[in-house]
């Protein structure tokens, strides 16, 4: 017994020494949710610290949950798919002090109720009236997004008694939603952009009179705490780095999109054919 | 709907600090650890995919065929893998064998002894038994998160939870094999004057062995089941490919992943099953 206690501590001593090996110097590791957004400004901003900075990025995709704790702990640098004020409001709220905000990479996002565009209503207001031609559902996301939230309250405000918001995720949404549009069935999903919907499918936002789902949502650069004393360089580019328009980063979500894409091609390409922009990113 | 009278138990708040207290005081250790563990991974892939595919199949079909005695079996092996390669999944395959294999390792290597103990002490069993239940039926989503403090993301927090998932059966089945020696050679054993771990090493874990073995191989598909759980904090493999395909509406890519996931299950599973039959006959 003893003779194994002895080895037990000698292993988590050699494992507590051997550790800060461990440690590969010049390293960045960005997190990021498989939004396409997300997957585009997360590659550029690997492209740009790999190819001009000469970092060695490794890019996690997770969950929204899980990336947003990963910066506040320090186990990742940063995210560039920090969705504000609304959707992620809550991981913003609980991790409140223990992050930094970069600003905005994009402003312009929006979110909303959408319907494909053969559907013969305009606001959300008058959804009631043709409950059963909706089939009395909402198609929403993860219940954790500040876009459900919203959509609780607008069920509420707007008195919609007749529907029902259903809980999935941004898949079974899109899965609804294609489906529906497969029949030319009306259906009413939860939607933000940029989102890829919009691109394959014509759909377009319901008015919302009340204004409860929101005004314009913007994409901020979150890093973890004590960034900027590690590694300089990389805080400063990210501090800087933000698209010129949505159209822009629009585009590369189009690249994205066509058959075999690879985000990361896309994303040298993009800073290749944009030498200005990304030197304005360097500070140069 | 709250209860009149008794005010809400504060349970979840309490634990929320006691994850934070641990969180601050024994992270470094954890995440020094993790560390180890990760670069251990790492060494395990990198080694996998310096060989290349053709080869390593057929390694892993002559490694199969060696342990499982039966030709069907070797043959699967290099079909299914000749399959996840051509269907560009190679990469991904490799390291959710990894993983699994690490992480059943794991949950052997802690389970196993647990189990032995349960079978016998009496008191271990009764702490022990309800532990297991919370263990497999606690939704891993709970503790996927606050996971991240500690290990960090990715691979070795996807481990952690994969191991307190998986490792229940192990524990169950080895403690149940063992209660099963039938009591007259226990007497026996006892009558001829056989020490605790002589009656252990020559009885009761040849006589149990076919019955860990089932435990073990449930413990390998439970972990193989985890996968897409565990790529939601960064675990990638083919569970990554599965969790990237639904997110993106994309079924041909995700029942490919898919597959490639079953295939890897069949391998591992019919492996064990040989072993298991052999070990019976």
């Amino acid at each position: 017994m003893r003779f194994t206690l002895k080895v037990f501590l000698t292993a988590m001593a050699v494992l507590l020494i051997s550790a800060p090996s461990a440690f590969a110097a010049k390293k960045v590791t960005l997190a990021y949710v498989e939004w396409d957004c997300a997957v585009a400004s997360t590659n550029v901003a690997r492209a740009v610290l790999q190819e001009k900075l000469g970092y060695d990025v490794e890019i996690l995709p997770v969950a929204a949950a899980a990336m947003w704790q990963a910066v506040a702990t320090g186990d990742v640098d940063g995210m560039v798919t920090a969705w504000l004020p609304e959707t992620h409001k809550n991981y913003a709220d609980r991790l409140k002090g223990k992050f930094e905000n970069l600003g905005p990479i994009v402003g312009g996002a929006k979110l909303g109720w959408a319907v494909p565009k053969y559907v013969d209503i305009d606001s959300i207001a008058d959804l009631n009236k043709h409950a059963d031609k909706f089939d009395g559902r909402v198609y929403g996301i993860d219940p954790g997004a500040g876009l459900m939230q919203l959509s609780e309250k607008a069920m509420e405000e707007y008195k919609l008694n007749k529907f029902e918001l259903m809980e999935g995720s941004g898949a079974t949404m899109t899965a609804a939603l294609a489906d529906a549009i497969k029949h030319k069935q009306w259906v009413v999903v939860t939607a933000w952009s940029p989102h890829w919907m919009f691109g394959r499918w014509e759909l377009k936002y319901l008015d919302d009179p009340k204004g409860i789902l929101g005004g314009e949502e913007h994409i901020d650069t979150i890093v973890r705490k004590g960034l900027k004393q590690d590694m300089p360089k990389v805080y400063a580019f990210m501090d800087r780095f933000q698209w010129d328009s949505p159209d822009q980063l629009q585009m590369v979500m189009a690249w994205n999109q066509e058959p075999d894409a690879d985000p990361y091609k896309n994303a040298v390409r993009f800073i290749n054919e944009n030498p200005k922009l990304v030197n304005g990113w360097l500070g140069k | 709907m709250t209860m009149p009278i008794i005010p809400k138990i504060p349970l979840g708040a309490s634990i929320e600090t006691s994850i934070d207290f641990l969180a601050e005081h024994l992270s470094f250790a954890t995440k020094a650890f993790a560390k180890v563990v990760e670069s251990g991974i790492d060494l395990l892939v990198g080694t996998m995919m310096f060989l290349p595919p053709w080869l390593l199949i057929l390694l892993a079909a002559g490694l199969c065929w060696r342990l499982s005695k039966s030709r069907g079996v070797a043959l699967f092996t290099m079909l299914g893998l000749g399959l996840i390669w051509n269907l560009g999944f190679w990469s991904p395959t490799i390291s959710t064998i990894a993983l699994v294999l690490v992480a059943t390792s794991l949950a052997i290597i802690i389970g196993m002894p647990l189990g032995i103990l349960t079978a016998l002490s009496q008191p271990a069993y009764r702490l022990i038994m309800p532990v297991l239940d919370f263990m497999q039926t606690m939704p891993a989503f709970v503790y996927l998160i606050p996971a991240i403090p500690f290990f960090g993301l990715g691979k070795v927090a996807a481990i952690f939870s994969t191991v307190i998932f998986a490792m229940p059966p192990a524990i169950r089945l080895t403690c149940l094999g063992i209660r099963q020696v039938p009591r007259e050679l226990v007497e026996a054993s006892d009558a001829f004057g056989a020490t605790r771990g002589q009656k252990l090493l020559k009885l009761q874990l040849p006589m149990a062995a076919s019955t860990i073995m089932a435990g073990v191989n449930q413990t390998v598909m439970l972990a193989l089941s985890m996968v897409v759980v565990a790529a939601m904090i960064g675990a990638k493999g083919l569970g990554g490919e599965v969790w990237k395909a639904i997110q993106r509406l994309d079924p041909a890519r995700g029942f490919e992943a898919g597959l490639g996931i079953v295939i890897v299950a069949m391998i591992f599973d019919r492996v064990m099953q040989r072993i298991v039959v052999r070990k019976r006959s």
